[in-house]
């Protein structure tokens, strides 16, 4: 009997250890990198792929001979994608299943009936409002704008203004367009940022500058500066911050992205129309919370935001140029995944230079290996987006499902955690509010359910609550008395003890006087001393 | 007169801020076990502060638990602070023993630690918008404490109001001092420790060859 389980089991367990072996297998046969996730103290933990590498595109892919070295991507209104293949001084247009090129830009029609051809063209937009190219036509010191046959409508160069140093040359390297016609240009040597257009092409001013980072050191220069004399201030180091990278619009608002190894401040900007900055005062941070170490080289590497892509739905894709990993955040900030390495395989990344987004997908061009990597979302991603959609819309019980959904794929995922917690709360669940808002390691929601929590708990038992204090002080009361009557009684006691001791010693010193009287001869003051003790 | 127990001699010296040690001194009376036991008592509230507190006013890190810092927070604090006040106010002309300071500084660190569990009781009853009540109770404790301390201090080395002050002071700079010793005495040892393993290693690898 024994034996012909074990003869049963054996092909059992071998059946089983050989399927878990297979799924291990497939599951990590997706990325070449561990995905990772940060939870609520900045520590890195195993967490579930939002995007998959799908496949790799190069130039031959798509009939177009090999890209070199291409440095920008867009996705415009007539669903059609635009490169902008530097080194090969071209625009390539590429449908929107990015499999056939559309067409080819390269020739350029000038108005008075000319033709001009692009020389490293850096940036690429197109506006949905007039339908026009936009190109940062680098070493042509231009912007060209041109309509979508190639017909150049105008062309914006080096503005002659006193607030535009004449010494400085003009090399637009990323371009964009507001609703209004408005033209943003990002430059390779000016600091005080985008250089800003009107419709008419005529420069009105720089828009949406960094701050500089408060250091020490930049704290001690400015009480330097306080007492030495203007020569000498002039001829030290000025405290300059890092010009901006990248930029992208979504409706009123132009969010840029800074890339440097030292900066920190202003890395990441969403600004509004007035140039201020909305995430100045949030306390934000982009990119990886622990700096990588890279162990090849002995250094740390800080991240280095290159672009940034805002997708349909709202959510902020960032790319850190470091360690070649893609960011994405929800409107309101919030880590969503992490994707992407610095790798040889497709999903890894060598120098990644671009980011564009659409619908679900993803994609980056890597400027040294002449690719642009397609990325989809996976199932798990389709569900955190869809919660996160519904929680910042504010539907919290339309998400709880979702959420719920989430957790069961990810149990570290701290944002199913917190949309959990908000929507119990906001359904009167607060006993499981307190529970989720735990896991979540949210204090603040947690407040407020415990809030919810006491007061229900005290309508529910303020009868037994009130019973058991009346009780309380009656018993206390009760005790108290008892004590001070057992404090009298043994006080009394005392006393009565001290008493006869007392009458003791008087019939004593009555005997004593009686015994002194029959023998008679015994002086006064003795008998006094007696008298004083017994008072 | 003042017949009192271990106990109630902690509810006198508590109670009684200004006369309380000295009827203590008088009476010559205090107990070191007792002692130990409010420094203990110390220890727990610190631990319970930090590990047990209403998870509204706050998440506690509760990936790993180390014991250290809260020894550090409570007991070893205390004895710095002992043996800082001893071998300062031994030159100042105190008149206490280090029994004596041990026994009198404990004793004046009861209301605190009341106060560290009333609020940890109070943090998982209220919520944040009432956290104006354990902060008063919290301010109270902390004042209440500092003013025994100040008593404990001046009733057993005899001091004046001002030489008291000093002696404190004095006390805080010892500590800081004593500090400063053990650092530069655990960076010692362990360079000490790294010349002898390094030495160890090498020979290790020559006898192999």
């Amino acid at each position: 009997m024994k034996k012909r389980f074990k003869k049963l089991l054996t092909p059992i367990f071998s059946f089983v250890l050989g399927l878990n072996f297979l799924t291990s297998l497939t599951a990590s046969a997706g990325e070449p990198y561990d995905v990772y996730n940060y939870d609520r103290w900045g520590e890195a933990i195993p967490s579930q792929a939002g995007y998959i590498a799908d496949r790799a595109v190069s130039g031959y892919d798509l009939g177009a001979g090999a890209f070199d070295n291409p440095n920008d991507i867009f996705y415009d209104h007539n669903d059609i994608f635009y490169i902008a293949d530097t080194n090969n001084n071209r625009i390539v247009a590429v449908n929107s299943d990015f499999d056939e090129v559309v067409e080819i830009y390269d020739r350029f029609k000038m108005p008075d009936g000319s033709e001009t051809t692009l020389k490293k063209p850096m940036g690429i937009f197109v506006s949905a409002e007039n339908d026009y190219m936009y190109i940062a036509d680098n070493e042509n010191s231009r912007v060209l704008i041109s309509d979508r046959d190639g017909n150049v409508i105008s062309e914006i160069t080096k503005p002659v203004s006193e607030v535009y140093d004449q010494k400085r040359t003009f090399l637009p390297q990323r371009v964009i367009a507001d609703k209004a016609g408005n033209v943003y240009v990002v430059l390779n040597n000016i600091t005080t940022d985008a250089a800003m257009f009107n419709p008419q092409g005529e420069f009105t001013g720089f828009y949406g500058a960094n701050r500089v980072q408060p250091t020490a050191e930049i704290i001690g220069n400015y009480f330097t500066n306080l007492f030495i004399s203007e020569e000498k201030k002039a001829r030290r180091a000025r405290n300059i911050p890092t010009g901006i990278t990248s930029f992208d619009i979504d409706g009123d608002f132009i969010f840029t992205c800074t890339q440097s190894s030292t900066q920190t401040t202003d890395t990441v900007k969403k600004l509004n129309a007035a140039g201020n900055n909305i995430f100045a005062n949030m306390d934000l941070s982009f990119g990886d919370y622990t700096p990588m170490y890279d162990t090849s080289q002995n250094k740390v590497l800080q991240p280095a935001i290159c672009d940034i892509d805002i997708a349909e739905d709202g959510n902020i894709n960032v790319l850190d140029f470091t360690t070649g990993r893609i960011f994405q955040y929800d409107e309101d900030c919030n880590l969503l995944f992490i994707t992407g390495t610095i790798a040889k395989q497709v999903g890894g990344f060598d120098h990644v230079a671009a980011l564009e987004s659409k619908g679900e997908n993803l994609y980056v061009v890597d400027s040294s290996k002449d690719t642009v990597t397609v990325f989809t979302e996976t199932d798990f991603g389709k569900i955190v987006h869809k919660a996160t959609r519904l929680h910042n819309d504010g539907y919290y019980e339309e998400a709880l499902e979702p959420w719920y959904e989430v957790l069961k794929r990810d149990g570290n995922y701290r944002r199913a955690y917190i949309g959990v917690a908000s929507a119990l709360l906001r359904k009167g669940d607060y006993e499981g509010s307190m529970k989720y808002s735990e896991l979540a390691d949210s204090s603040r929601i947690y407040n407020k359910a415990f809030e919810g929590y006491r007061m229900n708990y005290l309508k529910k038992n303020f009868g037994f609550i009130a019973l058991i204090v009346i009780v309380l002080s009656a018993v206390f009361v009760f005790v108290s008395k008892k004590l001070r009557k057992r404090r009298l009684a043994i006080e009394k006691a005392k006393q009565e003890e001290q008493d006869q001791l007392a009458i003791l010693d008087r019939q004593i010193r009555i005997l004593e006087e009686a015994s002194v009287f029959v023998r008679g001869g015994q002086n006064d003051n003795d008998e006094n001393e007696k008298e004083e003790k017994w008072i | 007169m003042m017949d009192l127990k271990p106990a109630e001699w902690v509810r006198h010296a508590v109670c009684h801020p200004v006369e309380g040690f000295e009827d203590m001194r008088w009476k010559k009376s205090g107990s070191v076990r007792t002692a130990f036991l409010i420094v203990f008592l110390l220890f727990v509230a610190q631990v319970a502060n930090g590990r047990l507190y209403g998870f509204q006013f706050g998440v506690t890190y509760d990936k790993t638990f180390n014991i250290i810092p809260y020894i550090v927070q409570s007991i070893i604090l205390f004895a710095a602070w002992v043996v800082g006040n001893w071998s300062v106010c031994t030159l100042l002309d105190g008149e206490g023993t280090m029994k004596n300071i041990c026994i009198y500084s404990a004793y004046a660190l009861v209301p605190y630690i009341v106060q560290v569990f009333v609020n940890l009781i109070l943090s998982h009853i209220l919520v944040r918008d009432e956290a104006v009540f354990i902060q008063a109770i919290s301010i109270i404790g902390t004042g209440w404490t500092a003013i025994l301390l100040f008593s404990a201090i001046k009733s057993v080395h005899q001091y004046s109001f001002g030489k008291t002050v000093f002696a404190i002071i004095l006390t805080i700079v010892a500590m800081f001092i004593m500090l400063f010793l053990l650092v530069l005495f655990m960076s010692l040892v362990q360079q000490v420790y790294i010349f002898i393993s390094t030495i160890y290693t090498e020979i290790s690898y020559r006898i192999r060859v």
